[in-house]
C-alpha cells in the first residue's frame, strides 16, 4: 500500500480566494460573535502585521478596509469532499482526512508511470482546480499526512516508498504536526519529547498509562504496525459546485477564469465516474434572490473542460447582465456514460461526425439555434411550404441521416416530375411592375418556360393559385415568376435560378 | 544552370509562369470539361479559398458548381451556405443532385457573427464545401479564411461583386461570371498559372433548359405539368 496525502494549508483562505487572489487584506474569522479571532490571514493582511490568533477588532486597527469572512466549516468539509470526488480520477480509494484528502495509489502507480509523475499530475490538477496543496507519500496514510503537513510548514522531507524506511524518515519530524490533543503535546514538550524519534523509543505501556491508549494506537498506525483502514468517499450521483468570486464581477469576461476552475473540477469528477453530461446548468448568482441561469446542452455526453468552456464563452458572450456577479454555481443532475474518444492518426467517419456535432453546437451557441439550420423537402406543392428547416436536437440536425420522420430523405421521383425549381427562393414573393400587362424586372421579362400551375392549400386558409413561369430579362438573369390565377392577376417574382 | 531550374520545377508548389500549377492541392471536377481544362490540377480547388465574382444574379452562378459541390461533400461532409442572399430552395438543390441532409444554412445576425461563423465552419473540417456571401473586403480576413480553408480542407467559395476585381486577394483562384446570350462566360483573372486569354463558355443556361421544358402549348390543368428537364450539370 502506498498513500498520497494532500494537505491544503489555510483551507478557509484558499476557499475564499479560489476564484483569484485578493489584493486587499482578507482574514478568516472564527469564534464567538462578540469577539471573533483571526484564524487565517492572506498576504496583504500579514504584510499589515495581522497574525493568527488576534482579535478581528485589533486586526481592523492594523489594516484599513480589512475584509473579514466568517469561517464556514460546512463549506470546508464540502470542498474537501468535492476534491475527493475530483481525485477519484486517479484512484478509486480517496477519502477526506483532516485538512486534506488521502489517496491509496499502490494499485495505480503503473498506470501513471511511477509516483513522481503521478504526484506531478495531481499537483498540476489541484492547481487547475484552484487550490494549493502540499503532497506527502508514505506507506501509511498518517505518515503521508505528516509529510504533507511538514512540507506545508516549510520542513524538508523526503517521501518514503518502503515501510522499512519509514521509521528513519519519520524520526526527525516534530510532534506538533500530529493531531493529538494540545494537552498531551504540552506535557510531552515538558518531558523534552519533541520529535517522533524521542517518542518512538519510549516503551508503549508507559505511554499508554500516562497519555492514554489512543496515543499508542495512533503511533502504531503511523508506523504501520497496525492497519489503518479508510472508507473510500462515495460521491453523490450528481455534480454541484459553487465558487464565490473575490469581488463583484462586472460583465462576463471576468467569469471565464473562475469558470475554467469549476470546469476542471467538473471534468475530474466526471473522469472519476466515467461519466459525462448532456445538460449542464451554470447559475450566475447576483444577489440573495437574483440569478441568471445559463443552460449548456450537448448532443452527446461531454466532460472536456476546454470544449465546455468554449461553448459557455459563446453563450455568456450573448448575455447582458443586469447586475454584477457574486458567485458561480455549476450543476449537473443526470450523469451519463461517457465514451472516450480514441485519438486516431487519420480521421475517419466517426471523427467527422464528432467534428460536425461540435461545429453545430458552437455555431448554435453563438448565433442562436434558429440561425443555423438544415433544409429538407416537405410534403406540399406550394413553394412556401414544400421545404422546411431542420432544427433542434441531435436526431433532427442537419448532417445526420437520422430523424427523417415526415421529411423525405431524398427527392422523391414523383416530385421530380415537376418543373425546374430555382436555387434561391425569395422570402416572400416580390410584386413585379408591369408594362402593358407584361412583367418586367430590370428590363422586360421574356417567358421561357411555363406555365406550371400550382393550386393548393384551399383547406388551410393559405390558398395559392398561381401559374409559374421561368423568365429572363435582357441581362440574362433567370427568375421564377408567377401570375396569380385569381383576383388581380398580378405578377410576382418568387425565385432566382442561380 | 538549366538542370537546376528543371529540378526546381519538380518541387511541389513550384511551376513555370507559362504553365498551370501541377496538382498539389486536391481538386474536384466541376463536371464541365472546358472549365476543368483551364483550372490548375484539372478541377476546382479544395482546401483553399476561391472567389466567384458576378454582378447579375440568376445566371447559374451556383449551378455551374453543382457537380463540384456534390463531389466535395462526399464522405459525409457538409455543404455550408453562409449568409446566402436568399433561401437555398430545397427542391431545387435536390434537382441539382445535392444531398439535402448535408446542407447547412447559416444566417448570422450581423457582420461580426458572419465572419466568426465563416472561419469556424472553414476550420472545423466538418464541411466539404463552404459557400459564403459577406460584405468583406479586408485582406486580413480573407487571409484568415484562406488559412482556415487549408486547415479544414474545405472547398471555400466566396461570392462577391465584380467591384472586387480591382482588389487583391489571397484566394488561389478567382473567376468572373458573365451572361452572354445563352451561355455563361467564365473569365479567370487569377489562377496558379498563366492568365486565361479566351474566356470559357458554358451552356449551363436556364434558357436552354427552359426551351426544353417550355413551349408546351395550352396549359393542362394538372399540378404536375412539365416533364423533368434534362439534368443540368
Amino acid at each position: 500500500m502506498l498513500w498520497v496525502a494532500l494537505e491544503l494549508p489555510s483551507l478557509p483562505l484558499q476557499i475564499a480566494q479560489r476564484a483569484g487572489a485578493c489584493s486587499e487584506p482578507l482574514v478568516i474569522a472564527e469564534g464567538p460573535t462578540q469577539r471573533p479571532i483571526v484564524t487565517c490571514a492572506n498576504e496583504a493582511a500579514r504584510g499589515a502585521g495581522i497574525r493568527e490568533g488576534q482579535a478581528v477588532a485589533a486586526a481592523r486597527a492594523l489594516a484599513v478596509g480589512l475584509r473579514s469572512v466568517a469561517r464556514d466549516l460546512a463549506a470546508e468539509r464540502d470542498t474537501l469532499e468535492r476534491l475527493a470526488a475530483w481525485a477519484g480520477q486517479f484512484t478509486p480509494m480517496t477519502s477526506v482526512d483532516g485538512q486534506g484528502i488521502v489517496l491509496e495509489v499502490g494499485a495505480c502507480l503503473r498506470l501513471f508511470d511511477g509516483h513522481a509523475k503521478l504526484t506531478g499530475a495531481i499537483k498540476r490538477g489541484v492547481r487547475e482546480v484552484g487550490f494549493h496543496a502540499t503532497v506527502g507519500i508514505a506507506p501509511t496514510p498518517l505518515a503521508a499526512r505528516l509529510f504533507a503537513r511538514a512540507e506545508a510548514h516549510g520542513l524538508q522531507v523526503r517521501s518514503c516508498l518502503a515501510l522499512a524506511d519509514l521509521h528513519e524518515r519519520l524520526a526527525d519530524l516534530p510532534l506538533f504536526l500530529l493531531d493529538w490533543p494540545a494537552k498531551t503535546l504540552a506535557r510531552l514538550t515538558d518531558l523534552g519529547v519533541l520529535r517522533l524519534r524521542d517518542i518512538l523509543g519510549l516503551p508503549a505501556e508507559g505511554i499508554a498509562r500516562r497519555f492514554g491508549p489512543e496515543i499508542v494506537v495512533s503511533l502504531d498506525r503511523l508506523t504501520g504496525r497496525v492497519p489503518d483502514p479508510r472508507e473510500p468517499y462515495a460521491p453523490p450521483p450528481r455534480f454541484r459546485s459553487r465558487l464565490e468570486l473575490p469581488a463583484e464581477a462586472q460583465g462576463v469576461e471576468a467569469l471565464v477564469f473562475p469558470l475554467r476552475r469549476l470546469l476542471s473540477e467538473f471534468e475530474g469528477a466526471m473522469r472519476a465516474r466515467g461519466t459525462g453530461v448532456q445538460h449542464l446548468t451554470l447559475i450566475l448568482v447576483h444577489g440573495r434572490k437574483a440569478h441568471t441561469r445559463v443552460s449548456l446542452d450537448f448532443s452527446s455526453p461531454e466532460r472536456e473542460a476546454d470544449f465546455i468552456l468554449a461553448i459557455a464563452r459563446e453563450k455568456l458572450g450573448r448575455l447582458t447582465l443586469a447586475a454584477p456577479t457574486l458567485a458561480l454555481d455549476l450543476r449537473a443532475e443526470a450523469l451519463l456514460a461517457y465514451v472516450p474518444r480514441e485519438a486516431t492518426w487519420l480521421p475517419g467517419a466517426k471523427e467527422q461526425a464528432l467534428d460536425r456535432e461540435r461545429l453545430l453546437e458552437r455555431l448554435g451557441a453563438r448565433l442562436g439555434a434558429d440561425r443555423v439550420f438544415g433544409i429538407a423537402v416537405a410534403d406540399d406543392h406550394r413553394p412556401e411550404w414544400d421545404w422546411k428547416p431542420k432544427r433542434g436536437q441531435s436526431g433532427d440536425r442537419p448532417g445526420t441521416e437520422r430523424g427523417q420522420t415526415g421529411v423525405r430523405p431524398r427527392y422523391d421521383p414523383g416530385l421530380s416530375q415537376v418543373g425546374r425549381r430555382p436555387t434561391w427562393l425569395l422570402n416572400r414573393p416580390q410584386k413585379l411592375i408591369t408594362h402593358d400587362g407584361e412583367p418586367s424586372y430590370q428590363g422586360d421579362l421574356i417567358l421561357l418556360a411555363g406555365p406550371e400551375r400550382i393550386e393548393s392549400g384551399w383547406w388551410d386558409g393559405e390558398e395559392v393559385s398561381r401559374d409559374y413561369y421561368m423568365a429572363t430579362n435582357p441581362r440574362g438573369e433567370a427568375f421564377w415568376i408567377f401570375r396569380e390565377h385569381r383576383g388581380a392577376q398580378s405578377w410576382y417574382m418568387h425565385g432566382v435560378f442561380a | 544552370m538549366r538542370a537546376t531550374v528543371a529540378e526546381l520545377t519538380k518541387l511541389p508548389g513550384v511551376w513555370r509562369g507559362g504553365e498551370l500549377e501541377k496538382a498539389c492541392h486536391a481538386v474536384v471536377s466541376t463536371g464541365h470539361a472546358a472549365l476543368d481544362r483551364e483550372l490548375p490540377g484539372g478541377g476546382w480547388p479544395t482546401g483553399t479559398l476561391s472567389e466567384v465574382l458576378h454582378d447579375a444574379v440568376g445566371i447559374g452562378e451556383i449551378g455551374f458548381l453543382s457537380a463540384a459541390l456534390m463531389r466535395a461533400s462526399e464522405g459525409g461532409r457538409m455543404i455550408a451556405w453562409i449568409n446566402p442572399p436568399h433561401l437555398p430552395y430545397a427542391p431545387a438543390l435536390a434537382q441539382m443532385g445535392i444531398a439535402l441532409e448535408r446542407c447547412l444554412v447559416i444566417r448570422p445576425a450581423n457582420k461580426e457573427d458572419a465572419l466568426w461563423a465563416t472561419e469556424q465552419v472553414l476550420r472545423s473540417g466538418a464541411c466539404g464545401a463552404v459557400l459564403f456571401w459577406l460584405a468583406q473586403d479586408e485582406y486580413a480576413w480573407l487571409r484568415r479564411f484562406q488559412m482556415a480553408a487549408e486547415a479544414g480542407r474545405s472547398m471555400a467559395v466566396y461570392y462577391r461583386s465584380t467591384a472586387a476585381a480591382r482588389l487583391s486577394t489571397p484566394a488561389h483562384l478567382r473567376v468572373v461570371l458573365e451572361r452572354v446570350d445563352d451561355s455563361l462566360r467564365i473569365r479567370i483573372p487569377k489562377r496558379r498559372g498563366p492568365p486565361l486569354l479566351a474566356p470559357v463558355s458554358l451552356r449551363v443556361s436556364p434558357a436552354a433548359v427552359g426551351a426544353l421544358a417550355g413551349g408546351r402549348g395550352p396549359f393542362i390543368p394538372t399540378l404536375i405539368h412539365s416533364e423533368r428537364p434534362k439534368a443540368v450539370a
